[in-house]
């Protein structure tokens, strides 16, 4: 079981009661237990939802400040909805913070869960504690947000160090030249 | 190949998260951990319901794909339920089914006494007192032995 990190002290005061949450689970308890520990950080879940349709049709009405989602769901699983939503266009959800629940990942899903653009996949089991932690962490995530061949989402890259080697992922992906960088403010 | 980099606006989250006034960590977690508490009894019945469907007999006729996926929903909520109430060898033991499931064929040949193993494993776990300390480990190694020999080290952890 993860304990407290070093990040959370007892006394450190956060603010997220006007946080417009959104919960995606098709397990109507962890839709219960998602939404109990969240009330417990003083957030309240304007949606719970079970299913990625669902989700889909609400994201591209209402705006929604940070969403919960979990990886295995029947027809639009967790990963599809999270691409999806990256991808979407929509303006403020589609930069929206995105934390990711998995009870168990399938092997032959691992690429999907490092590409589909989610800020963070927590794997079960895991504490409060440690919830609180990601969201906290993802409310301050300032990674800038990537194109990158078939991927749109945060920058995977959690350290920023010089590399003075070859760009080797480039090579991977097939390119022959340098990457070119545009930034989009 | 070309990066294009967004440069990320404040979002709504990072603009609230240090204004005046909200709770401390502290609360935080005790209001989640009160919030839970309420819901153990639950999740045990629902582990219990879970574990039960692995040892039912199959359903004549099921298909073998469909039986692995209703096998790896029911390890999987049990992974849900037992999560928030640090059942950890619970879980450890329904990820390594889920593991030897995901890791079936599709098409047959895969050993239905691995599940039923499993489950027996689990309600052992459930009905165990919570200091049991060694009986629980011994029963988690076996498991861990059980999918080592199944699907190599790598995935024993």
């Amino acid at each position: 079981m993860t304990t407290l990190g070093d990040s959370l002290r007892e006394s450190a005061v956060f603010n997220l009661g006007g946080a417009v949450t959104m919960i995606v689970d098709d397990s109507p308890f962890s839709l219960t237990l998602t939404a109990n520990a969240l009330a417990g950080f003083g957030i309240r879940p304007a949606f719970t939802v079970g299913s990625g349709g669902d989700a889909k049709r609400i994201l591209q009405e209402k705006p929604v400040d940070l969403l919960v989602v979990d990886t295995d769901m029947p027809d639009i699983d967790g990963f599809e909805l999270v691409r999806w939503l990256r991808r979407s266009g929509l303006n403020p959800n589609a930069f929206s913070p995105v934390i990711m629940t998995a009870s168990h990942i399938r092997r032959g899903r691992l690429n999907q869960a490092r590409d589909c653009g989610a800020n963070f996949l927590v794997t079960k089991p895991f504490s409060a504690a440690m919830l609180l932690e990601r969201i906290l962490w993802v409310a301050r995530d300032n990674r800038p947000f990537l194109e990158v061949g078939d991927y749109f989402g945060p920058d995977r890259r959690f350290r920023d160090e010089q590399w003075d080697g070859p760009e080797r992922r480039a090579d991977r992906m097939g390119a022959t030249k340098a990457s070119n960088t545009v930034e989009i403010a | 190949m070309t990066v294009i980099t967004h440069v990320q606006r404040k979002s709504r989250l990072a603009q609230m998260v240090d204004k005046p006034g909200g709770i401390s960590v502290g609360v935080a977690l005790a209001q989640a951990k009160a919030n839970l508490d309420g819901l153990q009894d639950q999740a045990i019945a629902l582990i219990a319901q879970n574990i039960a469907a692995l040892l039912a007999p199959p359903t004549p006729g099921l298909p073998e794909k469909m039986r692995l996926e209703m096998a790896y929903a029911s390890s999987s909520q049990i992974i849900d339920a037992a999560s928030p109430f640090a059942m950890d060898d619970l879980c450890i033991a329904a990820r390594g089914l889920c593991d030897l499931l995901d890791a079936a064929p599709r098409d047959g040949g895969f050993d239905w006494r691995i599940p039923t193993v499993h489950a027996q494993a689990m309600k052992l776990l459930l009905a165990l007192p919570g200091d049991a300390t060694e009986a629980r480990q011994a029963i988690v190694d076996n498991l861990r032995e059980v999918l080592r020999r199944k699907l190599g080290a790598g995935q024993a952890g």
